[in-house]
């Protein structure tokens, strides 16, 4: 196994209990509509806030890597990715896919509410042939907001090569 | 309106032309700067052969499919899918599947991303509540093939 990849492997296996937390920002209508219009929605209550039942989309939380604010150029890394999306990887040369996701909807993203998400790393495997061995790194992130509670709880697998 | 629901019934189709404009607007919406999803030289680096589409927008397709089964996307319970082959951008992307179990309250869908040439590119499920009105499983959106 390749050194840098081992050592995400140690660092990630540290972390896993550790709980992180991360603001989003609140959701405003117009964001919930971009990302709607990008993923080629058809339904009118995801499109036009005006709608008697317009609603956030449902997948926009889950897909939001970060807020409206953006991130400093220090908290990417080389390939574009947030440093601190796959954990233990900051500064690593290893190569990051999604491996997918499990998301469980509870309640409707409100508009308007500061949205905190709260990471916690469930599992960090070694997978693989001796030649070509990869992580899969598996997250369970929360989704919450203060008045409306919990929003969707999200199991999302990171691939690391 | 659909109404009698049994195991191994059709889900009907969601289809999507991808394009980089459409892969553009997504990152953009999600703040994904991630380089394989925009730059071919750097996704053939990681032994790509294109850009690929994000995992999150094939998140949204299977969610899609489950919204139109159920009949509104309310009736959406949860939703899954594990990455099986990348989709390079351009690919036209269609979730298929059909009902795998039925419950009480829920019914649980299978469900299958191919791109054009085939390859199956996701494979995934959804729960679904069983009070809803199911939709007609073939719905068209005639923004799917839109830029």
């Amino acid at each position: 196994m390749r050194t840098e990849l081992r050592t995400a492997q140690e660092r990630a296996g540290r972390l896993i209990g550790a709980v992180d937390r991360r603001r989003l920002g609140r959701v405003r209508a117009d964001e919930s509509i971009a990302f709607a219009r990008a993923c080629a929605e058809g339904d009118p209550r995801f499109l036009d806030a005006a709608h008697p039942a317009f609603a956030v989309h449902p997948m926009y939380l889950p897909s939001l890597l970060r807020g409206p604010f953006g991130a400093r150029d220090t908290e990417y890394r080389d390939d574009g990715m947030f440093a601190d999306e796959v954990p233990g990887t900051s500064g690593l040369d290893v190569r990051l896919m999604a491996g997918g996701q499990h998301i469980v909807f509870r309640n409707p993203p409100p508009l308007g509410e500061e949205i905190e998400v709260s990471r916690v790393i469930a599992e960090v495997e070694r997978k693989g042939r001796p030649e070509s061995p990869f992580l899969l790194i598996t997250v369970v992130k929360s989704y919450r907001a203060a008045v409306a509670g919990e929003l969707a709880t999200v199991t999302e697998r990171f691939i690391v090569r | 309106m659909t109404t009698s629901i049994g195991v191994g019934d059709a889900v009907g189709s969601v289809v999507l032309q991808t394009d980089p404009v459409r892969v553009l607007r997504f990152g953009a919406a999600t703040h994904n700067a991630h380089r394989i999803h925009y730059d071919t030289a750097y996704a053939n680096t990681e032994g790509l052969t294109d850009r690929v589409v994000m995992a999150q927008l094939h998140g949204a397709l299977f969610f899609r499919a489950a919204a139109r089964f159920a009949g509104s996307a309310d009736g959406v319970l949860g939703v899954g899918w594990r990455n099986r082959a990348p989709a390079y951008v351009g690919c036209v992307l269609t979730v298929t599947g059909s009902v795998r179990a039925m419950h009480s309250d829920r019914i649980e869908l299978e469900l299958v991303e191919h791109s054009d040439d085939g390859t199956v590119c996701a494979v995934g499920e959804a729960v679904v509540a069983r009070k809803c009105a199911f939709g007609l499983p073939s719905e068209p959106n005639p923004l799917e093939s839109s830029g």
